[in-house]
């Protein structure tokens, strides 16, 4: 476990949450800073230089969803936001809006961590390495080449492309939306049954056992998420 | 009204007759035409129903009461010209004789002024001309004066009447927007469906001078009208009203020989209401211009009771929206007043269990495996309290995608396998077809199950998960070898809250899962079977869900 010494905003007016997330991301070397409100939040965001945001949805002043949005007309920083369950289109609409992940509460500290890595390294790897090394497999962007356990992948135009879009946000979700516009055109977007097929068949290629996937989840409802690159 | 008397008249003057005018339905005449019909319909109807006499039986021409009056106009003017020739010179006297004329025209219509007419040339030939006291007329002059006042008084008649018509068209008309107003006004103050009958009802007897006898909000079931024999009336029985479970409130009895028709308030909602008029005797040749003046008063009723029907529709639909709007509030604030403590607890938990201190102590280890799981099982129970309240309210919107069946197995197993009590099994037949379901309420469901299996079964036994098709199902199959289920137990095993005794004994539950699971999977137009050989013979749940043809183009556009 690499120790990443960025900057978290935690945006949340519970007390007791913003104590955990504290404790959590400074005993993995991170530096915390909070606010209570929505406003504080984007305040403090515009005045101190921040790594990474991490927002509840259920603030009392503001919509969660008006601070990613806010917060993505002027920075890229990476913003994961924190749900409760049964609201897939809300998730789906906070990625649309451009938050970079969620996380369901309650979750796991473990848990969090683990997509605050994924997304703080895709925001810092995005000029870096050409190659993405999963479990066993190994994706090269450059080369457009993909190996499994060293040996070459026959994959499809559109396998391909699947992968190199999930392998680009290695460890966050990517809407079903998203790849279905990227992959087939904005005049598919709503052909899920189209996505629901190649992934069956990608699996077949990558995975130990494709009825139990190891490497591309599913986030039902919401999209998929090829899981975080094994080590940098 | 008068523009089309005017025109009326010009087409008169031309030399059109009037009865051709009258039928071509292209005429100029279609204003005044429908003036004239609403007149015809609503002029025998004022006033209360009254007794017939034997006037009603005689053809229409004879029933014009003006005839006698008219006749006795023209004797006392004969009397009064009488006397007075006796001191005055009159050489036309017959022109005298057009009053009486032009007074039966105005009063009393066409022929009584032509009655009088011929009245007066029949009393000027016998009394006043040469030979006196005879029919004969000699001089040439009173010929010409006799001819003279035939035609005027034909065409005066004939003008007068007219205007009378139009006149009392006119006063008709008037008195019907009176009567539409003033029932208009009483069902804009109404408020309530009786107040609205009780309009209706006050409307149609005055408008139709007829006894109503059952206007009733609920109609009996079935057969809406009359059309019994060919006048298409029927005389409604006592049996048949009081069989249909009516009362027959405030009304005389029946007298047997009395005409009734009954029919639906409304023809194309029969649930509206149904209305009995009493037509009394109507001569035969009446029976078929009664039966439209009903038909036409009751398309006024029907039109505001549809029209309260629809108000009432939507006054539902406002306070079922705003019973949903409170449900999410409470959802929501439930959601997040219980779960946050919880996250906050989880995650404590979580990041205490990472450290070196808890990777030295066993005990302290197991203590905070003790917080996660409980509080990962109030989570659960949250969710269950939450899911329960949105299939009692009736909230279910599937919000249908293709998803693939293994995905929801996947995500459905997903808590299980960091327990690692139970030992999984997930066999999949190849090549599923992708369902068209909400997968988040269908793996709820499957969730729901597989929770029952690891909970009824011991934690060293194998819980297996299938999926296969059938051609036209998809069948998940959540399988244990646990302690079962008795024939007793499964007829009741869907039934909100029940849990079996032993069950009871076993472990702790809110007896609401299998109840839900049930309810999602219905929401997603699939079924749910529950099989078991008996007490600790295992458990094996089914989820069936249809399969619906793909989209075109699947396979050559996919990959």
């Amino acid at each position: 476990m690499t120790r990443l010494s960025a900057v978290t905003l935690v945006i949340d007016d519970e007390v007791q949450i913003r104590r955990f997330l504290r404790a959590g991301f400074e005993l993995e070397g991170f530096d915390v800073v909070e606010a209570s409100t929505g406003l504080e939040g984007i305040r403090v965001a515009t005045l101190t230089p921040v790594d990474l945001v991490i927002v509840d949805l259920g603030l009392p002043d503001m919509d969660g969803s008006d601070i990613v949005e806010r917060l993505r007309s002027w920075s890229s920083v990476p913003i994961i936001v924190l749900t409760v369950r049964s609201s897939e289109q809300e998730k789906v609409r906070l990625l649309e809006l451009g938050a970079d992940d969620y996380i369901v509460k309650p979750f796991g500290m473990g848990e969090l961590l683990a997509r605050a890595r994924a997304v703080l390294r895709r925001q810092q790897g995005t000029i870096g390495e050409p190659i993405v090394r999963i479990g066993s497999l190994q994706i090269d962007l450059a080369g457009r080449t993909v190996t499994r356990g060293g040996s070459e992948l026959q994959l499809t135009m559109k396998e391909y492309k699947l992968l190199q879009i999930l392998a680009r946000h290695a460890g966050t979700v990517v809407t079903h939306q998203q790849l279905l516009k990227e992959i087939w055109g904005p005049s598919h977007a709503h052909d899920g049954h189209y996505l629901r097929i190649l992934v069956r068949k990608i699996r077949r290629k990558i995975e130990d056992n494709p009825s139990q996937p190891s490497l591309l989840k599913t986030e039902l409802g919401v999209g998929y998420r090829l899981i975080g690159q094994s080590n940098s | 009204m008068w523009l089309g008397a005017c025109r009326h008249l010009i087409l008169r003057d031309r030399g059109v007759p009037q009865e051709s005018a009258r039928q071509s339905p292209q005429s100029y005449f279609a204003t005044f035409q429908r003036g004239a019909t609403a007149m015809a319909m609503h002029g025998w109807s004022a006033g209360p129903a009254r007794p017939l006499n034997w006037l009603d039986y005689l053809p229409g021409v004879v029933q014009s009461t003006g005839l006698l009056p008219s006749l006795a106009l023209v004797a006392a003017l004969t009397v009064c010209l009488s006397i007075a020739t006796k001191f005055l010179d009159l050489p036309h006297v017959s022109i005298v004789y057009l009053i009486p004329v032009l007074i039966a025209a105005t009063r009393w219509g066409a022929i009584p002024a032509v009655a009088s007419a011929i009245g007066g040339i029949a009393s000027s030939a016998y009394f006043f001309y040469p030979p006196l006291f005879d029919w004969r007329v000699s001089d040439p002059q009173q010929i010409t004066d006799i001819v003279l006042f035939v035609g005027v008084a034909v065409v005066t008649g004939r003008l007068a009447d007219n205007a009378r018509a139009h006149m009392s068209a006119a006063q008709k008309s008037e008195a019907e927007v009176r009567s539409l107003y003033k029932f208009s006004r009483r069902l804009a103050a109404a408020s309530t469906v009786d107040e609205i009958l009780a309009a209706a009802r006050d409307h149609v007897s005055s408008t139709l001078g007829r006894r109503i006898l059952l206007f009733q909000a609920n109609p009996d079931e079935g057969e809406p009208t009359v059309a019994s024999g060919a006048s298409g009336l029927q005389q409604p029985p006592h049996q048949q009203l009081s069989r249909a479970g009516h009362s027959v409130p405030r009304a005389p009895p029946l007298a047997d020989d009395s005409t009734w028709v009954k029919r639906p308030i409304c023809e194309s909602n029969p649930t509206l209401g149904t209305v009995a008029l009493d037509l009394g005797h109507p001569p035969p040749h009446k029976v078929q211009s009664l039966q439209n003046q009903v038909a036409v008063a009751l398309a006024d009723v029907s039109a505001t009771l549809e029209r309260l029907d629809v108000a009432r529709a939507l006054e539902e639909a406002r306070a079922r929206s705003s019973r949903e709007a409170f449900r999410e509030a409470i959802i929501g604030s439930v959601s997040h007043e219980l779960r946050t403590p919880l996250a906050g607890i989880l995650g404590a938990a979580s990041i205490l269990s990472a450290t070196p201190f808890a990777a030295q102590d066993k005990r302290l280890a197991a203590l905070l495996d003790v917080i996660r799981s409980e509080a990962e099982r109030l989570d659960g129970g949250i969710q269950k309290l939450l899911d329960a309240s949105r299939v009692s309210s009736d909230g279910l919107r599937p919000q249908r995608v293709w998803t693939d069946p293994a995905d929801l197995i996947d995500a459905a197993l997903e808590p299980y396998r960091r327990a690692h009590a139970h030992r999984f099994q997930v066999l999949l037949s190849d090549e599923l077809p992708l369902l068209h379901i909400d997968p988040i309420l269908v793996q709820q469901a499957l969730r729901l199950i597989i929770d029952n299996a690891v909970k009824y079964s011991s934690t060293e036994s194998a819980i297996s998960v299938e999926a296969e098709d059938d051609g036209s199902r998809i069948l998940l199959r959540v399988r244990d070898h646990g302690m079962g289920i008795t024939a007793e137990e499964r007829e009741r095993l869907f039934e909100r809250f029940y849990r079996g005794p032993r069950h009871q004994r076993l472990v702790a539950g809110s007896g609401l899962g299998l109840w839900i699971a049930r309810a999602f999977l219905v929401a997603n137009e699939g079924q749910l079977e529950v099989e078991s050989a008996g007490t600790d013979k295992g458990t094996t749940v089914t989820v069936y869900l249809p399969i619906r043809p793909c989209p075109e183009r699947e396979a050559r556009d996919a990959t």
